[in-house]
């Protein structure tokens, strides 16, 4: 491998470990450390886990058959099905735009202390120029990197002197002290949920057929999941340990996007808020984006329309259309002054009841020669791929029953 | 299905409150008060921008003040009653404690943290 190549896979990880936190990861990790503590963490390496082999599934499938995930859907489900795959997922993709628009602008007012209801419109403005003007990379890149700056939670993870012998603890699932089982449970479901974000992979699949992925990207695919997530998900930790270390003692129960800077604020003043919250912004506003296209994405591969961001928005106007109309529908949501953070936790739950509408056809056609030829699912890929879809199975169907009888987590 | 259940698991209001339910409140304004005292307490020491401070801590008054409102307009069972009180009285005070950390001076910041930490330990 070149050096100009090591280059671009290291500045592709980069972006991946920037990009990999959204809203769901920052109030379920947070809520899941400040009611549990680290006994959690264990959660966490499982959702990483099960987002590398399903992204990896798309990244292969979307090099060897040149064809994105909801093209495939249709296909193998048929139109009516399909249909239905697509209207659940473009609903929780919509839910979580809205909550990582309202994440945005909650961000800018804690920077800015302009008024929230003043901010959506110019974080949705902001957010559509950006999308608009900035070629994939720039987007990816720029908000990736910014991203970064939520690796003060990390540091801060260490400042705050937590006890590592319990933190190590948590990587053992087993028995849970304190809280309800039905709220360690909920919190279970929720984090697999937050890592497991099928927008992520929608828009990791849809880049790939738009760069023009072959076989000889095979390598990048592996490496980019694997590393670029993997990494990613010690942001999780570290926000876990923040909370379980400063929050769970105070008997602070988050509910707010602030909350968490305050850890960041605690170990490092003023310049660990300002690196805390232009982190979440970017790590949010980078995600808005990314459902945006998701949404649109689906829709137009589901229809067979032209689509692209590489495409001139003429040359692909209901594609272009489609993702400007996310962006409206998302502002009205949040315009309705609903709490974004709530938003957050039922888009998440949503989006594990969807899941296995978009897992199981993909880890078809990973395993189809007629589609993917020599490259179909290898012995281990089919093993965690059937055990991460009897898993995703068994959490959507105790996802909602969970929420609703621990009141979205409280018990 | 998302609405059904974005409906049911919804807040209720005042109305006639469970032991459970009223654990629940105390719970919340518990939080509210440390999470509060938190704040104040960086703001006290310089480890916060005012902004931050301002805003953040009008969403925590804001979520006390819905409490102690939904509290002062509910009712309970009569072995409950003295402890609505004491909740709803300390509801008041975490709420109004909360608006004052907002635009309280950097020498004023302490003492109000000690106030909401101490008002989170009787919430206990």
């Amino acid at each position: 491998m070149s050096m100009k190549n090591v280059l671009a896979v290291a500045l592709g990880i980069l972006s991946a470990i920037g990009g990999f936190v959204d809203i769901g990861d920052l109030v379920f990790n947070t809520q899941a450390g400040a009611t549990f503590g680290y006994q959690l963490l264990w959660v966490v390496v499982i959702g990483v886990a099960g987002i590398v082999v399903y992204s990896e599934m798309c990244g292969r499938v979307a090099a060897v058959a040149k064809r994105p995930v909801f093209d495939l859907v249709r296909e193998r489900t048929g139109f009516s099905a399909g249909l239905a795959t697509l209207v659940a997922s473009q609903v929780v993709n919509l839910m979580t735009c809205a909550a990582e628009v309202g994440g945005v602008a909650i961000c800018l007012q804690l920077l800015s202390g302009l008024p929230y209801r003043v901010l959506i419109p110019l974080a949705v403005v902001g957010l559509a120029v950006a999308s608009w003007a900035l070629p994939f990379e720039w987007i990816e890149r720029v908000f990736g990197y910014l991203g970064l700056c939520l690796l003060v939670f990390a540091v801060a993870a260490i400042k705050l002197h937590p006890d590592w012998g319990r933190v190590a603890h948590g990587f053992v699932p087993g028995s849970h002290v304190g809280g309800s089982l039905s709220v360690y449970l909920y919190f279970v479901v929720g984090l697999l949920g937050a890592a497991m974000t099928p927008y992520e992979v929608y828009f990791y699949s849809s880049g790939a057929v738009e760069d023009g992925w072959g076989l000889k990207e095979l390598g990048l695919n592996k490496v980019t999941a694997m590393i670029g997530y993997g990494l990613g998900g010690f942001l999780s930790f570290a926000l876990m340990i923040v909370a379980g270390t400063l929050f769970l003692p105070l008997g602070i129960d988050p509910q707010f996007l602030g909350t968490p800077a305050l850890g960041a604020e605690e170990a490092f003043g003023q310049v660990g808020l300002l690196l805390a919250l232009v982190g979440i912004l970017f790590a949010v506003g980078g995600a808005a984006i990314e459902t945006c296209f998701s949404g649109a994405y689906n829709t137009a591969q589901f229809f067979g329309w032209r689509w692209g961001k590489r495409e001139r928005p003429a040359a692909a106007s209901r594609f272009t259309l489609a993702w400007v109309i996310i962006f409206a529908l998302a502002f009205l949501v949040v315009m309705t002054g609903y709490d974004p953070v709530k938003l957050t936790e039922y888009s998440v739950i949503f989006s594990v009841v969807a899941l296995p509408l978009t897992y199981l056809p993909i880890l078809l056609i990973a395993n189809d020669r007629t589609y993917m030829g020599s490259k179909v699912n290898g012995k281990l890929a089919n093993v965690l791929g059937v055990l991460y879809f009897i898993l995703i199975l068994a959490i959507a169907v105790a996802a909602i029953p969970l929420m609703l009888i621990t009141h979205g987590g409280q018990g | 299905m998302a609405l059904v259940a974005l409906l049911a698991s919804g807040c209720g209001g005042g109305g006639k409150l469970s032991a459970k339910a009223l654990t629940q409140k105390s719970t919340s304004l518990e939080s509210l008060a440390a999470e509060g005292a938190l704040l104040a307490r960086h703001a006290g020491a310089g480890k916060t921008t005012h902004i931050f401070t301002r805003v953040h801590s009008a969403y925590l008054h804001e979520a006390a003040s819905k409490e102690a409102s939904s509290l002062r307009t509910a009712t309970t069972e009569p072995a409950l009653e003295p402890k609505l009180r004491h909740v709803t009285s300390l509801a008041g005070k975490v709420s109004a404690d909360l608006k004052r950390v907002g635009h309280a001076s950097k020498a004023e910041q302490p003492r109000l943290a000690r106030e909401l930490e101490a008002a989170a330990e009787e919430l206990k």
